[in-house]
């Protein structure tokens, strides 16, 4: 089956208050041993993955654009050698604005990268300030154009929204600023305040209100309502994109499609198992220089734990879920209030009923 | 056996924390009648729930031997109950006595159940050895307490004597006078055996085990007995006496205090209060006094796992072996599940049972709002309602009867304000005041038992900065205009909120029922009204907003694992909901919203 390859580089300039990945600031002195170490590992596992053909690849973080082009040209080329990568495979990069230029973007474009994923978040100077990120409005014009100067034809654009500070109107004024730009491809995120953060802890200590979920999903039926007006179709409750443009990639998460891992905490799946690495940068280099597979756990699905999975994913995105995995009387619930319709075997949420999702899946995997 | 003339049997009457127990304490040590290294804290409280609350549950007794000019004397030390919830078991402690050291912690002077305890004593026909306790305090004016004590009992203030039990300043002293002036017992020694029980125990492998006080005639080991209330006939395998654990004797005779092993399993067969004959020759009449418990709080308790209906039955089945006065009955509730309705002799009771059944049984329980028994009059019909849910409608009855009580405060004299306040806003109507002196005065109301058993002490004690004192006797039913509040969720009635409260008080009690519930009540896909109503009048209402967002917001990543299980944590949250029409209630609303100390007071 279609697999992809997710490579995670967890160094950035800063760590932003709301971020709970994978990601540190601090850590330069490791990126060039961390750069070898994923070729390592790359060797390690390739044998295991011999034969699957690979459509995507995903360099995720943490800010991969805080390594210098050549690395990334470099362990392009490796995973091109080790791994057998379609020629017409989706490979995206994900970039910072504060550290991309045009010459850099040419370099990766060269070398093959067709998707540029740039961590906008907001184009309100007070809302990126409420985030704690370094850039401002400009500095995501600037990077954007210099990216269509280097030739990329298929950009994302990540925004998030009902940030302390943040109003309908000012959403509203960020939309409009991000289809001025015209990308191919916009995710949406509502601000989600996760207890291992400095956010959280603020949240927890009183210091910063928490999101307020109806204004939240005032936000989100804004976001609906502007990007569907422009024509970007909503695939998945965070996700929109012009026709053709959905990200190959993170479908093949929702569709529940293989995927590989390299680089500390990656996660993989293949065959009801899912795996992965250890969380730490250094003990990440430990175990690869050590020459061992670096893997820090793993699950095998049992039947329950699949049905829900696919439930969980399968009802995040347009094109839903078989009908008979929703029992009558939760699809008859969802059906009667307009959150949902059934059409053509499959129970598939309205736009309101995507924002609902976790209540579809809890109601449905009620024995 | 011995000479009754060599025996007196006494307690120790006083308010809780006036020193009883520690004055016990010396008794043992003086009278070596427990072995120092077995020597602990509050010998007398054997629970570990009695030592926790520093008070004492169960009655007990000690057998105490003391030597006074050459002779040996046997002290029976009975102690007693310190609650009002147990007042019945205090007055059959006391009956068992023929004398009572009234003790008052000098640093604090007399108080509500000190007086309570006094007049019940002096009903009782005891002598009153009156004793002034904790003279080595700093804070303690013996003058005053000696002053009141006099005033109290009418002895002269000579009489009085002062203490230490702590220290053991004049604990010899108060030996020799409770020798001297509570009479020795009195009884016919030919005449068929009569004794008492003022208590019992629950031995897991003996059975009941009795706490008797004879009266008349010999009670020989190993005799047919029989137990005249209950007309039981059984074996009395073993008799004996506290020395202070129990040591088997041959015989129990006149005035003599010990324990009776009868075999029986249930102590609703040997209840306080019942008297003690042999089968043959039988007693013509047992003594006097004998009443059966009377559940006087009730309340509904739920397991909080549905499964463990079995095993809170088995609990309570077993609870109720050793403790006759707890009643209970099952009862279903469309939002609780199966449970029982559960009746005390009051919240302390109530209490322990919670938590003896949570600790002893490892089960984990939702209790509703504790109420009182109500009596719904028609004609000549009286009907006893321990359930708000089975009060019947307004229409089909003359009036309702609630159960009173004369409470007896004392307090400082500049918190008499707010003490009355409190007590009219409870529905009090005073029936007595007095000075004990010119700064304390004592203050006697008549109280709805219903208004004072949720927070009515808390809120004497917050309004005095902690100096009022309460203590309380039951007094029969009165009518009072008292009606039906129930709570709706989106039009269901709550069987577990619906209350019994007095008219004036229906809107407020329902109007915070239900700003409450908003608070708890989770957003569900509908907006969910939440009414307070009394019949069909809506006297309350709040609205739960239909939830609009609920959602993982990033789900990529690979990290699927973490979204999963965080669902999982949430589906076994929603299994545990209970299901309230087409609302889903979780456990803790329920919890938060019955939680006793928020309860249906003002």
């Amino acid at each position: 089956m279609n697999a992809g390859v997710y490579v995670h580089v967890p160094f950035c300039l800063t760590r932003c208050g709301y971020c709970d990945f994978n990601a540190y600031a601090g850590l330069d002195h490791l990126k060039a041993p961390y750069v070898d170490a994923l070729v390592r590992e790359a060797d390690l596992v390739a044998p295991d993955w011999h034969g699957t053909p690979f459509v995507s690849v995903f360099l995720g973080g943490g800010t991969p654009t805080t390594l210098p082009p050549d690395a990334l040209v470099g362990l392009l080329r490796v995973f091109r050698e080790r791994f057998d990568i379609a020629a017409d495979a989706e490979i995206t990069v994900e970039a910072n604005p504060d550290t991309v230029d045009e010459s850099y973007l040419r370099a990766l474009r060269a070398a093959g990268v067709t998707r540029l994923s740039m961590g906008a978040q907001s184009f309100d100077p007070g809302v990126l300030r409420s985030l704690e990120r370094m850039h401002g409005p400009d500095a995501v014009r600037r990077a954007f154009a210099a990216a269509r100067r280097a030739g990329f034809d298929n950009v994302n654009l990540d925004l998030i929204y009902g940030a302390h500070g943040e109003s309908v109107d000012s959403w509203r004024r960020t939309l409009e600023e991000t289809l001025a730009l015209g990308p191919e491809h916009t995710s949406a995120y509502a601000l989600t305040v996760e207890p291992n953060t400095m956010l959280g802890r603020r949240v927890a200590a009183g210091e910063v209100p928490a999101p307020d979920p109806d204004g939240q999903a005032e936000m989100y039926e804004a976001a609906c309502g502007v990007l569907g007006g422009a024509g970007y179709e909503h695939y998945e409750v965070s996700n929109w994109a012009r026709p053709g443009r959905a990200c190959r990639h993170n479908l093949g998460y929702w569709e529940r499609r293989p995927y590989l891992g390299l680089g500390a905490g990656a996660h993989s799946w293949r065959r009801g198992r899912r795996w992965w690495n250890v969380k730490p940068p250094t003990a990440y280099l430990a175990a690869v220089g050590a020459g061992r597979p670096p893997i820090g756990g793993e699950e095998q699905l049992d039947t329950e734990d699949r049905d829900l999975e696919r439930l969980l994913l399968g009802l995040r995105v347009a094109s839903g879920v078989p009908s008979s995995w929703i029992p009558a009387e939760v699809a008859a619930e969802y059906v009667g209030r307009e959150l949902a319709r059934i059409e053509g075997g499959r129970f598939v949420l309205a736009e309101r009923g995507m924002l609902l999702a976790s209540d579809v899946v809890l109601a449905a995997s009620q024995r | 056996m011995t000479d009754p003339k060599r025996i007196r049997n006494f307690a120790i009457i006083s308010h809780i924390d006036h020193g009883k127990s520690t004055l016990a304490d010396r008794f043992l040590d003086l009278t070596h009648a427990v072995p120092e290294r077995e020597m602990r804290e509050q010998f007398l409280d054997r629970m570990d729930l009695e030592r926790e609350r520093g008070i004492t549950i169960k009655a007990q007794a000690v057998r105490l031997r003391y030597e006074l000019d050459g002779v040996e004397y046997v002290l029976n030390l009975i102690d007693t109950p310190g609650h009002v919830d147990f007042t019945y078991e205090v007055s059959r402690a006391l009956a068992a006595c023929e004398g009572a050291i009234l003790l008052v912690d000098a640093a604090q002077g007399v108080e509500a159940q000190t007086l309570a305890n006094f007049h019940l004593a002096e009903g009782a026909g005891l002598a009153i050895v009156p004793a002034a306790n904790k003279i080595d305090l700093p804070a303690a004016d013996q003058a005053e307490a000696v002053r009141e004590l006099a005033e109290l009992t009418g002895q002269p203030e000579d009489a009085i004597l002062r203490i230490s039990g702590k220290t053991g300043a004049g604990v010899e002293e108060l030996l020799r006078a409770v020798i001297e002036r509570v009479p020795p017992p009195a009884g016919d020694a030919e005449a068929p055996p009569r004794a008492l029980i003022f208590d019992s125990a629950h031995d897991a492998y003996r059975g009941v085990i009795a706490y008797i006080r004879m009266v008349d005639g010999r009670l020989p080991s190993r005799s047919k007995i029989r137990l005249m209330a209950e007309r039981l006939d059984v074996e009395a395998e073993e008799v004996g006496v506290f020395a202070p654990d129990a040591t088997p004797v041959d015989a129990l005779g006149v005035g003599e205090v010990g324990y009776l092993v009868t075999g029986v399993k249930d102590v609703r067969q040997a209840k306080v209060g019942d008297t003690v004959t042999l089968a043959r020759p039988r007693a013509a009449e047992a003594l006097p006094g004998y009443r059966e418990p009377k559940p006087m709080v009730w309340s509904g308790l739920y397991p909080v796992e549905r499964g463990d209906y079995a095993r809170l039955r088995d609990a309570l089945e077993k609870l109720h072996l050793s403790d006759a006065a707890l009643v209970f009955e099952p009862e279903s509730s469309q939002a609780l599940g199966f449970g029982f309705r559960c009746g005390f002799l009051g919240l302390l009771h109530m209490e322990i049972v919670r938590e003896r059944l949570e600790r002893e049984f490892d089960l984990s329980l939702i209790a509703t709002a504790p109420n009182v028994s109500f009596h719904v009059v028609r004609g000549d019909d009286v009907l006893e309602v321990h359930n708000p849910s089975e009060m019947p409608p307004p229409a089909t009855f003359d009036r309702i009867e609630e159960p009173t009580v004369i409470a007896t405060v004392v307090a400082p004299s500049e918190y008499m304000g707010p003490v009355m306040e409190l007590c009219q806003s409870r529905r009090g109507s005073m029936e007595e005041m007095r000075y004990l002196s010119p700064e304390r005065v004592e203050l006697h109301y008549l109280l709805p038992l219903g208004e004072i058993i949720f927070d009515f002490f808390d809120q004497l004690k917050s309004r005095t900065r902690g100096y009022a004192s309460l203590d309380y006797e039951h007094r029969g039913y009165e009518a009072a205009d008292l009606v039906r509040v129930d709570v709706l969720l989106h039009g269901e009635p709550v069987d577990a909120f619906s209350s019994v409260v007095h008219r004036e008080k229906a809107q407020q009690y329902g109007r915070r029922m239900v700003e409450r519930l908003r608070e708890l009540i989770p957003r569900q896909l509908f907006d969910v009204a939440i009414q307070a109503t009394i019949g069909s009048r809506i006297v309350a209402r709040e609205t739960v907003k239909a939830k609009r967002k609920d959602v993982l917001a990033k789900c990529y990543g690979g990290d699927i694992t973490r979204k999963r299980k965080l669902l999982e944590r949430q589906k076994e949250g929603k299994r545990k909901m209970r299901r309230v029409g087409k609302v889903d209630v979780p456990q803790e609303a329920f919890i938060a919203a019955l939680r006793v100390d928020q309860g249906s007071g003002t």
